[in-house]
């Protein structure tokens, strides 16, 4: 009785003992595949929306939006971008009479944009802004043409 | 009085003031300014700043196009730095 005890003991133990031995080592892991590292380059600056107004708030957002003028109005163009990088933006404001333009003003802005961002430009005239119509054109970097064009007028 | 180059027919913006900032770091503003006939950097100074002595602002912003102050041209593009205290800052 004692011996087949024994035996029954054994035996198992042996087995995994032998099962055990048998075993080799896993392969060690393979190396992990050599590829580029992702790249998480942010987009360029690009111009989103253009939006007119007489006045903005602390945030530089357009108090209250239109493209109607008075005369002594300071007028303001937002201009909201998008992605991150050095970026020129340039804002262009033209009288137009008919076929005829004449240059009102042109403001270059350099920016380091990080993410979105919220970048105005304003015109006065002391004087009195003419009656007629105006547009303002917003060009990104070095473009011949403009990234975002509005008109508005003086009445 | 300089002549003016501009149609007779359009209105006269030469006083028209101008400014921009930006919620971005490191917003640099600056105005593009067409030289004209009669035009010296003191007169543009006293113009846009109130004050001739700012000449020296606008040649140091030009340099890479004005090579001595007294020399500028008709039809050059030079830039004019914003003032430091115009109205909606430089957002810097």
């Amino acid at each position: 009785m004692t011996m087949k005890r024994h035996a029954a003991i054994l035996v198992p133990l042996a087995l995994v003992a032998g099962v055990a031995c048998k075993k080799e080592p896993p392969p060690p892991p393979p190396p992990p595949p050599v590829t580029a590292p992702p790249t998480t380059m942010p987009a360029p600056v690009s111009v989103t929306t253009v939006t007119l107004g007489s006045a903005i708030g602390a945030d530089k957002r357009v108090t209250a939006p239109s493209e109607a003028f008075g005369a002594r109005d300071t007028i303001y163009a937002v201009v909201d971008t998008g992605g991150a990088g050095h970026a020129t933006l340039r804002a262009l404001w033209t009288f137009v009479k008919g076929d005829k333009t004449a240059k009102v003003d042109e403001t270059t802005m350099e920016i380091d944009a990080t993410g979105p961002a919220v970048n105005e430009f304003h015109v006065s005239k002391p004087s009195g802004w003419p009656k007629g119509n105006y547009k303002v054109e917003i060009f990104l970097n070095d473009a011949a043409t403009p990234a975002a064009t509005k008109t508005f007028k003086v009445s | 009085m300089a002549p003016q180059d501009k149609d007779d027919d359009m209105p006269d913006f030469s006083d028209v003031q101008s400014g921009a900032s930006s919620t971005a770091p490191a917003a640099e503003v600056h105005e593009t300014y067409e030289i004209k006939p009669g035009d010296s950097l003191s007169k543009i100074a006293k113009r846009v700043y109130g004050d001739a002595r700012e000449w020296k602002r606008i040649f140091e912003a030009n340099t890479d196009v004005i090579k001595d102050p007294d020399k500028i041209f008709p039809g050059q593009k030079i830039k004019i730095p914003a003032k430091e205290t115009e109205e909606g800052g430089e957002g810097r």
